[in-house]
């Protein structure tokens, strides 16, 4: 088995309370609903979806910073949500996250060297002064940063820079996957291709995992080996990057990929853009059935809108849900 | 004659570590009802610059040092009293920011932000500006508008939070809209409705947009003239097909290779090298001479570049370090 990461039908649910002093749970929120997936060593896996559609719910279960309601989370075989609280803290130094804002996510008041040689010190506990200074140059060194500025504080780098020191705390403790939230949407389109490449050639040489969150087709479709769709906690189309981009076959991928601006005039002009209408919906009161019927231009009827789609492999490797309100001629994959 | 003429436009900080110079001698001008993108990194001026016109610079430490921006040919937006400029903003030009969750305030129903303007400017009284306020928020597609007018903005999404900021800047039917990265903090679905809705109500009521941005795929459908900025200065201006089919500016060239949708998986992206110069202190030369890839001396670097007309409506910075061949231009 050379699967290194498998999520089996994680759910994650949020209880609504409320009152203020009598508290009365009245609804739940599945941000994560029954989704399963693997990722083989050295893969990189890009989840896409819309805001509030459970991407991060999704990275912070797998890091078992939220449990999860139900399911199992299996990491190089180990079942990360039965593990105690101690054995986990050992256990995640596998699991390592590059959040959205490199702003928000570095402490200020420490300098890139204490920042960089606490996480070296969760690995190795008994460094010495001199092992962990040439650790933590040889560290930054390879996220292209010079190690003179070592004892500066965050506010003095750029967000590049900034971005790129979020990336070497993440790699410090060398762990296996990397979950990557978001790590270029802060950042300009110049700064972004930098810190797209350094990520590139870093799962490559470290033959590291990752899961690439992010909202932006164009940067997933460039960086991702495999690509996940992920709509109101549930995946609605998974693939090949390449068949997923050329052949989506959920209308809702086809909308996600034709929203995504192209520079170039002429095509803007000439082109056909799906508008999804309306927002997602709320996931306290989701709709009954199919999540997507009610945006989805495709004809269906009320019953059939009222019917769960299921996930269908349709193509080895390609898996999507299948229902009449997603996919053009549904008949033929049922 | 333009609706508005900018014209050597200067604003600097004048912070601790010196005079940070912002935006640095530009001029533009916006046609009545013509769409024209601001497009650079962040620090490039861009909004600086669109700040400066509304006096939306806090002062100090902001300070215009020189310039006129001339609205309708005759109000040098600039140079007037916080009375007549009242007037203006808001009425005539009005803004749509990029944060929606920022710019609305918490504190007030949908609807008593909404009439505000209407109260102001119009002197609406309550009835009819209730009125106007739940078309507008029709126009914008937000449904059951009525309902809507009494909610707080938390109740809103991100997507509608931004309808109603458009709502809001429109419901005066201003001349000029002024949209600072209206979509950034938006997903891209959204940011295709977002997108549509200001070019709809752009093309019902026949205002000219600004709109500044760092993505160069929104500029491409959106507008048909582009300014492209960089350290305070305008390097590259021209409409949509200039800009994009024969990109002059070196910098203009390296930003649109950097743009990952274009490149062949597998294939490392492109960067610009080096960093954004500093703007602070005195500054010779062409700012773009030391990330420039283009072959030129160390004196031809000090030499300060020449804003030219290089085809009807393309304008450029023409140096060694910016354009290849530059001499055919001089």
């Amino acid at each position: 088995m050379d699967d290194y990461l498998i999520l089996d039908n994680i759910k994650t649910y949020f209880p609504v309370y409320k009152g203020l002093i009598r508290k009365k749970q009245v609804g739940i929120v599945k941000a994560v609903d029954g989704v399963s997936l693997s990722l083989r060593k050295g893969e990189i896996l890009g989840l896409v979806g819309e805001s509030g559609c459970g991407k991060t719910t999704l990275s912070r279960t797998i890091m078992q910073l939220q449990p999860a309601t139900a399911g199992r989370v299996l990491l190089d075989g180990k079942n990360l949500c039965e593990l105690s609280s101690s054995k986990m803290k050992a256990e995640r130094i596998n699991v390592q996250m590059i959040f959205q804002d490199p702003y928000a996510s570095l402490n200020p008041r420490m300098t890139v060297y204490s920042t960089l040689s606490e996480a070296i010190a969760t690995r190795y506990p008994n460094l010495g002064r001199r092992d962990m200074l040439e650790r933590v140059s040889t560290l930054m060194k390879t996220i292209g940063l010079n190690p003179s500025q070592m004892k500066k504080y965050p506010h003095e780098f750029s967000g590049g820079q900034r971005q790129r020191i979020a990336i070497a705390r993440a790699l410090a403790p060398e762990p296996k996957l990397i979950i990557a939230d978001e790590p270029v949407s802060a950042l300009d389109v110049s700064i972004q291709s930098q810190i797209l490449n350094l990520l590139l050639r870093l799962t490559k040489e470290m033959n590291l995992t990752m899961i690439f969150i992010s909202h932006d087709l164009s940067v997933v479709k460039y960086i991702s080996d495999r690509i996940a769709v992920m709509y109101l906690g549930k995946i609605v189309e998974m693939g090949d990057a390449e068949t997923l981009m050329e052949n989506p076959l959920h209308y809702y991928t086809k909308a996600l990929n034709s929203a995504v601006p192209v520079p170039d005039p002429d095509i803007e002009r000439s082109r056909c853009r799906i508008v999804l209408q309306g927002d997602p919906p709320s996931p306290i009161k989701p709709p009954k059935g199919c999540a997507f019927a009610y945006r989805s231009p495709l004809p269906h009827t009320q019953e059939e809108a009222e019917q769960e789609g299921h996930l269908k492999e349709v193509r080895p490797g390609h898996w999507v849900e299948v229902h009449p309100a997603t996919v053009d001629d549904y008949r033929q994959y049922a | 004659m333009p609706l508005l003429d900018v014209q050597n436009l200067k604003t600097y900080f004048h912070t601790r570590n010196g005079v940070l110079r912002a935006v640095d001698d530009i001029s533009f001008s916006l046609e009545r009802g013509e769409t024209l993108g601001i497009v650079g990194e962040s620090g490039s001026g861009k909004s600086v610059s669109c700040y400066s016109i509304l006096g939306l610079i806090p002062m100090p430490p902001g300070r215009i040092e020189g310039g006129k921006a001339i609205y309708d040919g005759k109000t040098d937006l600039l140079n007037c009293s916080e009375k007549e400029l009242r007037k203006i903003r808001g009425k005539r030009v009005s803004m749509i920011f990029q944060d929606p969750m920022t710019s609305l305030n918490p504190f007030l129903k949908i609807s008593t932000q909404l009439m505000e303007p209407l109260f102001i400017h119009e002197r609406m009284d309550k009835k009819k500006a209730f009125d106007v306020a739940v078309q507008a928020l029709e126009e914008v597609g937000i449904q059951d508008a009525v309902q809507r007018m009494s909610m707080y903005p938390h109740e809103f999404s991100g997507g509608m939070r931004q309808r109603v900021m458009i709502a809001m800047a429109l419901i005066n039917k201003p001349d000029i809209l002024i949209a600072d990265e209206p979509t950034t903090a938006l997903d891209v679905t959204v940011q295709a409705q977002i997108m549509e809705i200001i070019k709809q109500r752009q093309k019902d009521l026949g205002t000219a947009v600004i709109l500044i941005t760092h993505d160069l795929g929104v500029v491409a459908g959106f507008c048909e003239r582009i300014n492209v900025m960089y350290a305070g200065k305008i390097v590259e201006s021209g409409t949509a097909d200039q800009i994009f089919k024969n990109p002059l500016h070196a910098y203009t060239v390296a930003l649109q290779k950097s743009i990952p949708s274009l490149h062949e998986k597998g294939k490392p992206l492109y960067t610009i090298p080096g960093l954004p110069p500093v703007l602070i202190g005195e500054r010779t030369g062409c700012s773009f001479a030391p990330r420039s890839e283009l072959p030129h001396t160390p004196e031809e670097a000090a030499m300060d570049g020449v804003f030219t007309e290089v085809e009807p409506g393309h304008m450029v910075e023409v140096h060694p370090a910016t354009v290849v061949n530059y001499k055919q231009y001089l």
